[in-house]
């Protein structure tokens, strides 16, 4: 019954999508005489930019951004990046034109420096770098076949030496920095613009800020039966389109009964479609006020597609039928494909859109080359040199405290690099290991284990970096042109591997890194979930789908939910609750040991400009500053010795875990993301709070944001607007949540790692053991054996 | 049914012991875990808790160390691509496997000695027949003497003692040697020897050919001797006179024992000892296998003949057809023969006989060999391990016994494997500085720590380690060579009654200098890298420190290779007996204050014996051990001294009959108490601390010796030979 039912909307959306192109038939002549003028001769002047301002529209063609976080900066000598964006076979025909805009830093060596691109591995361009003082641009028109409707990869590289100085500190100082706002697919042809198949969804893209923004018309917001079918679209919207900064707005309609012509109020406010997606939801009769394209066919089957918004002459996205329970059937036409991911057959996550390729996800012990990781053999002459790959781990990933992952490194350095450089290992940021090269002469490394700790390893996405930095007897001396030198003096060859083994795995509650990383514990989750809402209104919606997006895009599949209505009905199931603070239940408050008066408290108070002084930072400061040289600086070196490579601090000398101290959200958040045990410890919860419903929708729009996504962590999560970070407080006390099948490996590993996090309890465990053994060795001699 | 449940207990405690120690725990957890062991242990040190105390020090720091294993199989054994880093670091390895293999045999032999047997002298039982054999080969007659008047002296039924002195150096083969000297030396030693013995009236026994060495020479005595029990003593070895009364009874106890053994006490110092000056205060070499080793292999009824000062059962040498004489450790093997079998044995800790050890460090390490290369044959030819017939607490027990002969192997590689990183920058150990500290360090502290607690009193730090590496230079060779060619090593008599006339290094001190030149040039390395590689600077000091002790150990080594010379032809022995001085007519009040095999020193109060003669003749009247009748030993005036009332009295025995033999035996060897006081006297554990602080200044002193023989050597050398008196 229902595989017709769905059969039938796959025809009725395909049908509909060939009615637009009768209204809207492809027209591919314009594309010639647009693409003929500035692009050849780009060298001796800087090309022209092809538009000016943001007039354009509907005649003047569409800009698709490349960049998918925003402007990108490439650091150091070597920088790469790589991702993928999706076109429509629209686009993938209509000609385009590449426009690149970039600035680097003075230091920079314009005639040692390069930056190039590719588009599906095709080389499309490798221009010097050489400005410095302004954004330059550059316009290219793409060759025909170079893109292709759907995936297409597009790589950065930049080379760039230093002008002057040979140290590998200065490298440091390299930079280009590409504008996101200036940086984009341009196509003359209208058409390019539209959308007219589902998996068109996909093709979102970015606007010039690198954000992605669904936003939603539902005339029917109102009523709470269309919450939870607008949860679950929202969800199949953020894992179909995969971006990194992905948000949704619901938007109040334009009310129908005004006077006001529905045709001078555009349905997508913004005028380009770039990272911008209208969807509008509802009945047939509610829709078609706002939407007169709307096919009729609504009105009697569930339907969903894309239709021109008559005035912006941009496409939306329709799900429509003639009742709500048909809507939902139009919404499970787009959530449903999505679905089907179980946690257990996930072997990638879906990176791609910012990061290419797809990170492998590693639960056990596995080796990947690095080939398979997306690097290349590389040949490297300068004198730093980076490359980094991305893995995933799962979220019940717990071997921070003893994990040792390990690089088999294949790698080659020339005569010419002289002992005491170093191979540096980076995971997230934070050294990991070093490997100093101590032979002179050059040497090849054949498969050399690097053991990385998996400290800083967390729940899903993980970058991994390798970083060498090579000391020269040229680089000392540093004549003029030393930086320009190509001989090669190190390689990294793709053959080498990633030698993941086998960690302990068993959740932990709370962990809010495990939750932004895979959707942990939701995600393993079949049945519905409770979602608290305190309010139903646009702001508070908004920031529910917002979340339940990421959550879906981190977990690879939607998350059922359901509503609740009060929070007695929740009992001791996971949950979620999503409000302002205020409205948030009593027991949150308890179970996640916030304060209560913050209720009141927290908002009230005019939000600081975040001056507050960093104390342990200040303090490492003043220490760095009033290292001497004295026999003082020389306890100051043992004692940070000891401490690097121990990092024993007083605090982890401790036997188990302590409660945790009451939290009250400061005065500078906005935005708080806290996580803990249901009531008997067999659920979790997660709130999403605010102190009022704008503060909630606008923190969590920022917090959508990829690079403050990956920073939650730790029970309880807060956001800054004003300096835009995010602080978390650790967990001290969580409790087990055991995911995988008994085994006695598992557990081993999972002892191991409790016991490095409680150093203590594994002392004094070997003390009892051994003297449990002394007493039975004891027993043993008196009893075997001639006796005394 | 409550036995199987205590060894479930034990082996279930063992097992979390391991499930705990390979876990994979960080680098911080471990430096954690290593500081409050090692805090523990030594707390339980500091207050001398003994008992189950002990054995939980013992358990703790066995989890250290299996930790430390656990981590070096893991994590530190270089890639197997590069080669030249793994074989060598792999043998580095395996030596460090075999030292902590070599700690679990001990510790599963000594954790809990047998406590010492009450004494059953005084305790009446029957005499059953005992055949004395005293096994001779080239030993001169004075020796002989000595050891045949002891043996005759035992307090025991005359009618049921027959003393033999088993000949060899007198066979007929000898006699009719082709050599003309060597058959007539044989002729004449054959018919003093028999004229000696028929006045002491002990049987001399010799025989056809020299088959079997001392093996065939001991069946030799049995085909002609028929006392139920056998007691055996080497031909330096003179037993006090309770000897057979403290031992005989125990074979009544138990009708399938067929050995009882004792410990060996030694009269003079090995060269070792001589050398470093170390004899009167620091428990000797030996004193460890025999204070504790044959205790804790007692426990397991392990205990082993050693050749000497044991009395065996004949019926159960019957049973094998005598002694065993594949190996040229014919005392080991048949003891392990016989264990097969289903006999017992029993080790009383008591010195019941007094005894010659070689003097030069040559005929040391020439005994050395002997037993390192016996051991090598039993391990070949009777391992004991599967040895049937044996207990598995026995099989370990030899295991432990035998394996502990390979020392040679790792001794060198340890020595060695910090050149390798020094001289040839090969990485043959991957480990951070961090991982150093948290590991190795603590694994060698508690390493040394359960040690001491082990064998504390009988052994002070790091002599064990001297030992080891003096006797690895020249012991290697003789291991590989039986261990190649296990046939071929023969039994050589260790010649014990040298003696050192003049200061001199020793004719096979070469190679420690050599080892000493090339450590200090490795420290000067050590030292210019750390100034000039900075970037790995932690692993060059973690190496220059290992080949620092190792040099320490090879300094002190000189001062072993360098030879003292001795006024003195033989070790004196503190007696204080009363006696009287003889001279003219007069008798006057005296005390014995030491005594030698070939003299005394006689303190006598009196003025008129200043004026003694030179080379005059003198009395000693004196009491035989548990006699009232007071007997007269004529010696020669060597010396004399005055001191106020007192008049000393150097003087040298003038033996004449066979009874003035025995008075000799009954000074020296009569009072096994005496030995027993000499040994407690110098036993005292001087703890970890103390007793590195003293290894390290005495290292420092001997160092300097050694350096000092060896350049006033080679400027002597052309002048007066080295003077060894045989």
């Amino acid at each position: 019954m229902r595989g017709a039912v769905i059969s039938a909307l796959v025809l009725l959306a395909m049908g509909s999508g060939a009615a637009q192109a009768q209204v809207l038939p492809f027209d591919m002549t314009p594309e010639r005489p647009a693409s003929s003028e500035p692009d050849s001769g780009g060298d001796a002047t800087p090309p022209a930019p092809v538009t000016q301002g943001n007039s354009s529209r509907p005649s003047g063609g569409f800009r698709r951004y490349l960049l998918p976080g925003g402007d990108l900066k490439l650091p150091g000598e070597n920088a790469d990046r790589a991702w993928s964006i999706y076109l429509t076979p629209q686009q993938a025909a209509a000609g385009a034109k590449l426009n690149l805009g970039y600035q680097n830093a003075i230091l920079d060596a314009p005639e040692l420096s390069s930056l190039s691109v590719e588009i599906n591995n095709v080389a499309i361009t490798k221009e010097a770098i050489r400005s410095p003082e302004t954004i330059s641009e550059l316009n290219l028109a793409l060759e025909k076949n170079v893109l292709k409707a759907g995936e297409n990869l597009i790589r950065l590289r930049a080379s760039q030496r230093h002008r002057t100085d040979c140290s590998a500190a200065s490298t440091y100082e390299l930079w280009t920095d590409l504008e996101s706002e200036k940086t984009y697919l341009s196509f003359d042809d209208n058409a390019a613009r539209l959308l007219t198949n589902l998996d068109d969804i996909r093709a979102i893209g970015t606007d010039e800020n690198g954000l992605s923004r669904f936003e939603f018309i539902v005339p029917a917001l109102e009523q709470p039966s269309t919450t939870m079918p607008l949860m679950r679209l929202a969800q199949g919207l953020a894992l179909r389109a995969g971006m990194p900064n992905q948000s949704f707005t619901f938007k109040q309609p334009v009310a129908p009964a005004s006077d006001a012509p529905p045709a001078d109020a555009p349905l997508s406010g913004q005028a380009g479609p770039s990272g911008r997606l209208t969807v509008l939801v509802g009945t047939a009769a509610e829709l078609v006020p706002l939407l007169p394209t709307l096919p009729a066919a609504a009105t009697s089957t569930p339907v969903a597609g894309f239709a021109e918004d008559p005035v912006s002459g941009s496409s939306v996205l329709f799900l429509s039928g003639p009742d709500w329970p048909a809507v939902r059937i139009a919404i499970d036409s787009i959530v449903g494909e999505t679905d089907n991911v179980t946690p257990a057959s996930r072997d990638i996550i879906a990176t791609q859109r910012w990061r290419a390729p797809d990170a492998p996800f590693l639960f056990s012990d596995s080796r990947i080359p690095f080939s398979r990781l997306g690097m290349r053999t590389e040949e490297f002459s300068g004198r730093r040199f980076r490359t980094d790959f991305a893995i995933g781990v799962p979220s019940d990933f717990y071997a921070d405290a003893y994990g040792e992952a390990v690089l088999l490194l294949d790698a080659a350095y020339s005569a010419a690099v002289l002992p005491g450089s170093h191979i540096d290992i980076y995971v997230n940021g934070s050294v990991a290991a070093t490997v100093p090269i101590t032979a002179a002469g050059g040497g090849i490394l054949r498969h050399l284990p690097i053991s990385v700790t998996m400290r800083h390893f967390r729940p899903g996405l993980n970058v991994v970096a390798i970083e060498a930095v090579l000391e020269t007897r040229e680089d000392k001396a540093c004549i003029p042109g030393t930086t320009g030198s190509l001989v090669p003096r190190f390689a990294l060859f793709d053959t080498s591997e990633l030698h993941m083994p086998d960690f302990a795995r068993i959740g932990q509650l709370p962990n809010l890194s495990a939750t932004a990383g895979t959707g942990f514990p939701y995600g393993r989750i079949r049945q519905p979930i409770p979602l608290f809402i305190d309010r139903i209104d646009t702001s508070t919606l908004s920031a529910a789908a917002t979340f339940l997006g990421k959550l879906a895009v981190a977990a690879g599949h939607p998350i059922a939910v359901e509503a609740v209505a009060s929070p007695a009905m929740i009992g001791n199931r996971n949950a979620l609750f999503i409000g302002a603070l205020s409205g948030m239940p009593q027991m949150v408050f308890s179970q996640m040991s916030i304060a209560e008066d913050s209720r009141a408290t927290w908002g009230t108070a005019p939000r600081g400009q975040a001056l507050e002084i960093d104390t342990p930072a200040a303090f490492d400061q003043w220490r760095q500053k009033l290292r001497g040289g004295s026999w003082r600086g020389q306890i100051n070196a043992l004692e940070e010795w000891m401490q690097r490579n121990f990092d024993i601090s007083l605090a982890s000398l401790r036997f188990a875990s302590r409660s945790e101290p009451s939290f009250t959200p400061s005065r500078e958040s906005s935005l708080l993301v806290s996580q803990s045990t249901s009531l008997d410890g067999s659920g979790t919860w997660t709130v999403v709070a605010a102190p009022t419903t704008k503060d909630l929708e606008e923190g969590m729009r920022a917090l959508s944001v990829q690079q403050n996504w990956n920073q939650l962590a730790g029970r309880i999560s807060t956001y800054q607007p004003g300096v835009a970070t995010i602080r978390t407080v650790p967990v001290n006390a969580f409790e087990f949540m055991p995911t995988q099948p008994v085994s006695l490996a598992n557990y081993r590993l999972i002892a191991a790692n409790w016991l490095s996090t409680n150093i203590l309890s594994y002392a004094g465990l070997l003390a009892a053991v051994a003297v449990i053994l002394g007493l039975a060795t004891a027993g043993l001699l008196g009893n075997l054996g001639r006796r005394g | 049914m409550r036995k199987a449940a205590i060894i479930f207990f034990w082996a279930f405690s063992s097992l979390c012991v391991i499930a705990l120690v390979t876990l994979p725990i960080n680098l911080q957890t471990q430096l954690i875990a290593s500081i409050v062991v090692v805090t523990f242990m030594g707390m339980i040190k500091i207050l001398r808790a003994e008992g189950a105390w002990r054995l939980m020090a013992l358990a703790s720091g066995t989890a250290i160390v299996l930790r430390y294993v656990y981590w070096r199989t893991t994590s530190t054994l270089p890639p197997l691509n590069q080669l030249e880093n793994f074989i060598p670091g792999f043998l580095v390895y395996l030596a460090e496997m075999y030292s902590v293999l070599m700690l679990a045999l001990s510790l599963f032999v000594v954790s809990m000695p047998l406590p010492s047997r009450p004494t059953r002298a005084t305790s009446k039982g029957n005499y059953p027949s005992v055949d004395v054999f005293v096994p001779t080969y080239n030993e001169e007659t004075d020796l002989l003497a000595n050891t045949l008047a002891a043996a005759k002296a035992m307090d025991y039924p005359s009618d049921k003692l027959t003393v033999w002195l088993l000949d060899d150096g007198g066979t007929l083969q000898k006699r009719s040697s082709a050599n003309l000297l060597e058959g007539q030396v044989a002729k004449d030693r054959h018919r003093d020897l028999q004229a000696f013995c028929a006045d002491l009236d002990v049987r001399y026994l010799t025989r056809e050919r020299n088959e079997h060495a001392k093996a065939g020479n001991l069946n030799n005595g049995m085909r002609y001797s028929h006392g139920e029990l056998i007691a055996i003593f080497d031909a330096d070895h003179a037993p006090a006179r309770d000897f057979l009364l403290e031992t005989v009874g125990y074979f009544e106890d138990d009708p399938k024992l067929f050995l009882v053994q004792t410990p060996h006490f030694f009269l003079n110092p090995d060269p070792v000892e001589r050398n470093l000056r170390t004899f009167e205060r620091m428990p000797s070499e030996n004193e460890m296998f025999y204070g504790i080793i044959q205790r804790g292999l007692d426990k397991w009824n392990a205990s082993f003949f050693c050749g000497s000062a044991a009395v065996l059962r004949r019926r159960a040498l019957e049973e094998t057809d005598g002694f065993s004489g594949v190996s040229i450790t014919e005392d080991c093997e048949t003891a392990i023969e016989l264990h097969a079998r289903g006999w017992n044995s029993v080790y009383v800790d008591r010195p019941l006989i007094a005894g010659l050890q070689p003097a030069t460090f040559a005929s040391f390490i020439g005994q050395r060999s002997r037993w390192a290369q016996g051991m090598m044959q039993i391990l070949r030819y009777r391992f004991p391990l599967l040895k049937r017939g044996l207990t598995i607490p026995q099989r370990l027990c030899y295991m432990s016994s035998t394996l502990f002969w390979l020392f040679p192997f790792p001794r060198m590689i340890f020595l060695l494997a910090p050149l390798f990183y020094l001289f040839f920058d090969l990485e043959i150990f991957t480990a951070s500085g961090g991982e150093f500290l948290a590991y190795t360090l603590a694994y060698m502290l508690v390493n040394l720590m359960m040690q001491n607690y082990l064998y504390g009193s009988f052994r002070w730090p790091w002599v064990s380690e001297l030992y080891e590496y003096v006797q690895t230079v020249h012991l290697l060779p003789a291991v590989v060579s039986a261990i190649v060619n296990p046939s071929k090593p023969s039994f050589k008599v260790t010649a014990k009654d040298e003696s050192i006339l003049v200061s001199r290094l020793s004719e096979i001190s070469r190679p420690f200098f050599v080892i000493f030149a090339v450590l200090l040039i490795a420290l000067f390395v050590a030292a210019y890298r750390v100034y000039t590689e900075p970037y790995k600077a932690d692993v060059t000091l973690v190496v220059g420190g290992w080949n620092l002790l190792n040099l320490i150990l090879a300094g002190c080594a000189l001062g072993v290779v360098s030879e003292r010379g001795e006024r003195s032809a033989s070790r004196r022995v503190k007696v204080t007996r009363r006696c009287e001085f003889g001279f003219g007519e007069h008798w006057y009040p005296a005390t014995i204050d030491d005594v030698s095999v070939h003299g005394a020193r006689v303190n006598v109060y009196g003025k008129e014996t200043a004026s003694l003669a030179i080379d005059g003749r003198g009395l000693i009247r004196f009491k035989r051990h548990g006699s009232e009748m007071e007997e007269i030993l004529p010696v020669t005036v060597k010396n004399t001294q005055i001191l106020g009332d007192i008049v000393t009295i150097g003087c040298r025995y003038d033996p004449e009959t066979a009874r003035d033999n025995g008075l000799i035996a009954d000074l020296i060897f009569a009072n096994s108490q005496q030995w027993t006081e000499f040994q407690l006297a110098r036993r005292g554990n001087p703890g970890l601390l103390r007793g590195t602080v003293w290894f390290l200044r005495l290292a420092l002193y001997q160092t300097s010796r050694g350096l000092v023989y060896f350049f006033g050597y080679r400027g002597r050398r052309a002048g007066a030979a080295p003077g060894t008196k045989r």
